[in-house]
């Protein structure tokens, strides 16, 4: 989760003149088989035994979630045609995503048509009319959301796929160059699908807890699958946020091999060898490395912007449904507090588990994407700390940082806004005022409340 | 990192900045918010970690929190009548309030102690800063910066004192002997202020950095107009006999231009001197020689007065690109010292703001309230008296919109820096020396110091902006509701009470007229607002 703590040296001289492999990474032994992220520390892992199939599966590190992606019809699911190249889905596997799509819509008309019909009305007992409302939006909007999911998955499944080879071919480069393999430790996915899962797990059974009486089979219909909507709607965030972590590494990796010809590292390294041998030519590789930088940023701009193309309607739709949700559950979780008397811990459970899920995803969201946007722009700005002596190397410079100009890198949730740990905050202010809307509004009603109960006995 | 046999030679022109800091270093290790070593700093003039330091700092706080909790415990006891009268919302507000002083004291505190290495580093660098500045004949003055000290504290002392002095006096019972508690409310908002004078101090002197590299540009331009215009005079004399022979004087103009269209060099066509230099310092390619040796150079050039009218740097492009190369790289160093120091201070700015936010609303909400004789929370009181309020607010206020306008400001000088540069290319009207401004414009363009509490936001003058409306609006609701739940709640009395009265009367009278038609008037005026 903290790339910052890796061990980054640049290469030593003689290790630079090594014929194979032809440029060295700047982490600093070149080993084929490194995990260029893990600590310098960790013994070289043992030969790799040579299996059958593949030896280097691709996007190893977030198997645990493209898989349940893949079997829930969100990611095609492609074949593997050599270690750094995907291609499309085979027509069995493409049927296969496509029948879990049809049975989703299916099970969304259903699940709408039995809304709006008494038979769900057991599962909207609760205490005030104003509430049941607003669950009936939340369901609604995470049905739409759900819906929306899986629409612009099934059209950009090409997109995504092309996103995906882009980044290998990139990923195949980097090694071919450097001998780094840029794949790092993604256990953070799977801490959220295991939170994700038990929260919605938890939720249902309050939620069944809850309702008085024998449920229906249809009311344990739409539940399930309402959680299920919810459960797979956080997942692909969080798989958005992965691949935008991925992205990030990238960026990060080549900002670091820019960062070793800034001025202060150049200093650093000129005092630290005069003291040792006759100091070599610092820049003699900057061409060659620059024009490789280049050509990785621009890649990697085009992959951020392929990503953010693919799923920004899903964050606009999920950004607002959290919102929803967030405001309604904070205005419930503070009516129960302040009731007087009626505290039901069901219901507080029930909030605090929607409010956990929905604010550690916004976070990790708006993180990931402040990270990712950061490091982008970070490259022109270490690029502007590089000071070279002559004409040729200073134009080299200059064209990359008058390109980056106006070039302003940012994801944003389908042009409405750049989401950022700014849109965090301006989320979780909008959420403020409205409750204390809320709020006030419910005092003025509880006061006219009060009112007709002292009316009631003088007339 | 500067060389070592240059840094022990410039170590005795530089003064570090610390060394002004020292009334304000011995003040806030008393109070605790800094954890750093006392001795050191007295005899060597720098920030060490020092465990002792922390073990006080945290007996300090601890004991803060106590005695503040104390203070709201033996001060609430009217809250705890007060809350069964009041709204639940204005209850919870109030408690939330009541407490996020001491949250913001935390933090700083919490802060200093995990950045009480870094702190150090920082003044470390900005020292290294002042010496690079000094070699390039750049000589930023600390001096003031101690008076700067003094005044702040010396303000924020009167503040306190007097909020304190005042409030005590007109608003608190003090036959008791517990109302001595009273001063204990005054020591987060004070401990954070010494904090956040560290900060704004801190920020003045980059601040000053940056202006001082423009003040060195723009030197730099007007010893050159003051050169050209010698020039000038000195041709006007020979121009008569040389007219045939020179060049037009737009030709010269248009160098640059010519260049652009057709790729040709109007320098090297002519073979003026001017432009010979230029392939010298093309032709070492080696990065670390010709720094080296030109280091040597503008170190050996003794610091004489650049102001000699017939001498000027910028005519001399291949020193001048040492000169501007030099500065650029100083620019981007205090740039980064700008974003090193808001990273450290990130988690306090944002709790300042907060407090700032929430306790401006709040006193100005209190006030209005108080105004209406309703009830306050206890610690509020000093929104009884609008004098004290309008104190307080000030001091609230200044705090935060000084230190937004402070960032707002050094953000502001660390862009002026491009300007002053292209002044310098615009002036010297120099191929060589242009290409090389457009280069390092290129380059000033991409060091950027944008101060944000961490991320959330910037902090400049727009921010200022959404605050105050964001206030204003917050304060217009929070009243609407009041007024509406004022009405409500006098509606419901003299409902009451009427309904008492007619009772009494319809029992003597057997339903006067007169009260019968009073008492529709009444459930009318008083349903239709509420209905």
């Amino acid at each position: 989760m903290s790339p910052n703590t890796w061990v980054i040296e640049m290469p030593t001289q003689k290790t630079r003149l090594h014929p194979y492999p032809r440029r060295i990474s700047p982490y600093r032994t070149p080993s084929v088989n490194r995990n260029a992220f893990s600590h310098e520390a960790r013994p070289p892992p043992p030969p790799p035994p040579l299996p059958k199939t593949l030896e280097h599966p691709v996007f190893e590190d977030i198997r645990t979630i493209m898989s349940v992606l893949k079997a829930s019809g969100l990611m095609p699911i492609y074949e593997q045609l050599s270690s750094y190249k995907v291609g499309p889905p085979t027509k069995t596997n493409e049927f296969y995503s496509f029948f879990v799509r049809g049975v989703v819509h299916a099970l969304t008309i259903f699940n709408v048509y039995s809304l709006f019909t008494p038979s769900s009305a057991q599962l909207f007992y609760s205490y005030r009319e104003t509430d049941n409302v607003n669950q009936w939006i939340e369901l609604l909007l995470c049905i739409l959301t759900y819906t929306l999911t899986v629409f612009v998955c099934a059209r950009n499944t090409k997109n995504v796929l092309r996103v995906m080879n882009e980044i290998l071919q990139l990923d195949e480069e980097v090694r071919r160059r450097f001998g780094a393999n840029l794949s790092q430790n993604f256990s953070f996915s799977v801490k959220y699908l295991v939170g994700i899962t038990a929260c919605q797990t938890y939720i249902i059974v309050l939620k069944i807890y809850a309702v008085e009486g024998v449920i229906t089979p249809t009311s344990y219909v739409l539940l399930a699958f309402y959680a299920v909507q919810n459960g797979l709607t956080a997942t692909y965030i969080v798989f958005a946020s992965a691949l935008l972590r991925i992205v990030y590494i990238r960026f990060h990796f080549i900002n670091q091999l820019l960062n070793g010809y800034t001025y202060v590292q150049q200093q650093r390294r000129k005092g630290g060898n005069r003291r040792t041998t006759a100091a070599p030519s610092l820049m003699e590789h900057f061409p060659e490395d620059s024009l490789f930088i280049y050509r990785m940023h621009n890649k990697l701009l085009r992959i951020y912007k392929g990503i953010n193309d693919c799923c920004n309607l899903i964050l606009v739709s999920f950004l607002g449904y959290s919102f929803y949700t967030v405001t309604t559950n904070c205005y419930n979780l503070f009516v129960q507090i302040t009731a007087k008397g009626m505290v039901s811990s069901n219901i507080l459970q029930w909030c605090f588990a929607w409010l956990c899920m929905h604010v550690s995803l916004l976070a990790l969201l708006s993180r990931s994407c402040g990270l990712t946007t950061r490091e982008a722009n970070a490259t022109s700005q270490i690029l502007a700390r590089v000071y070279a002596k002559s004409k040729e190397y200073q134009n080299i410079i200059d064209k990359f940082l008058t390109k980056s100009i106006k070039q302003e890198v940012q994801f944003t949730a389908y042009g409405f806004f750049a989401i950022d740990n700014s849109t965090l905050f301006k989320i979780f202010s909008a959420v403020t005022t409205y409750l204390v809307i809320l709020i006030q509004f419910k005092q003025l009603e509880d006061s006219k409340v009060e009112d007709h109960v002292q009316e009631q006995p003088q007339t | 990192m500067p060389q070592v046999q240059s840094e022990s030679s410039s170590e005795s022109a530089v003064q570090p900045l610390l060394q002004q800091f020292q009334l304000l270093f011995y003040i806030s290790k008393i109070a605790g918010i800094l954890p750093q070593d006392l001795e050191k700093f007295r005899t060597k003039n720098v920030l060490e970690k020092s465990r002792n330091g922390m073990v006080y700092m945290l007996a300090m706080l601890i004991v803060y929190v106590l005695l503040y909790n104390v203070l709201i415990y033996s001060f609430g006891e009217e809250d705890r009548t007060l809350k069964a009268s009041q709204s639940t919302l204005t209850f919870v507000i109030g408690l939330f309030l009541t407490y996020i002083g001491l949250i913001m004291m935390g933090t700083d505190q919490l802060t200093a102690l995990r950045n009480q290495g870094r702190i150090g580093e920082l003044y470390e660098r900005i020292r290294q800063v002042d010496e690079r500045l000094y070699k390039e004949k750049c000589v930023v003055d600390n001096s003031h910066i101690g008076g700067r000290i003094r005044f702040m504290l010396i303000m924020t002392f009167l503040f306190e004192l007097s909020i304190l002095l005042a409030t005590y006096i007109k608003l608190v019972d003090y036959s008791q002997w517990m109302s001595v508690l009273w001063i204990v409310s005054a020591i987060p908002t004070f401990i954070n202020t010494l904090d956040k004078i560290w900060f704004a101090v801190s920020l003045y002197a980059l601040k000053e950095r940056f202006e001082a590299i423009n003040q060195t540009l723009e030197e730099l331009v007007a010893t050159h107009e003051k050169f050209k215009r010698w020039l000038c005079g000195d041709q006007e004399t020979s121009s008569r006999a040389l007219d045939s022979s020179q060049p037009p004087e737009y030709d010269s103009n248009l160098e640059y231009l010519y260049k652009e269209l057709g790729g040709l060099d109007m320098g090297s066509l002519k073979g003026s001197g001017r432009n010979k230099v230029a392939p010298v310092s093309h032709s070492m390619n080696s990065f670390g020689e010709s720094i080296e040796a030109s280091d040597k150079a503008t170190h050996q050039a003794p610091p004489i007065s650049v102001n000699m009218a017939h001498e000027s740097e910028l005519s001399n492009a291949s020193k001048v690109e040492e000169k501007l190369n030099n500065l650029c790289q100083v620019h981007d160093e205090i740039c980064e010292i700008g974003k090193a120091m808001n990273e450290l201070w990130s988690y306090p700015i944002l709790s300042l703001m907060a407090y700032g936010f929430l306790i401006f609303t709040a006193q100005l909400y209190f006030l209005y309230c108080a105004t209406q004789f309703q009830s306050i929370p206890s610690l509020f009181r000093s929104a009884k008296n609008p004098f004290i309020t309008v104190i307080a607010l000030s001091y609230t206020s200044g705090k935060c919109v000084y230190l937004i306008y402070l960032s707002w400001k050094t953000s502001l000088a660390s862009k002026r820096t491009g300007i002053s540069l292209h002044k310098c290319g615009v002036v010297a009207d120099d191929n060589l020396l242009f290409e090389i401004v457009n280069h390092l414009s290129l380059k000033l363009l991409n060091h950027s110091v944008d101060f944000s509490a961490c991320g959330f936001f910037t902090l400049d003058m727009e921010t200022l902006y959404g605050v105050s409306g964001g206030i204003t609006s917050y304060l217009i609701i929070l009243i609407q509701f009041n007024l509406a739940a004022q009405q409500a709640k006098e509606a419901i009395q003299t409902f009451n009470s009427l309904n008492d009265t007619a009772s009494l009367v319809g029992a003597a009278t057997e339903m006067d007229n007169v009260s019968s038609t009073l008492y529709d008037l009444v459930t009318t005026t008083m349903l239709t607002p509420t209905g």
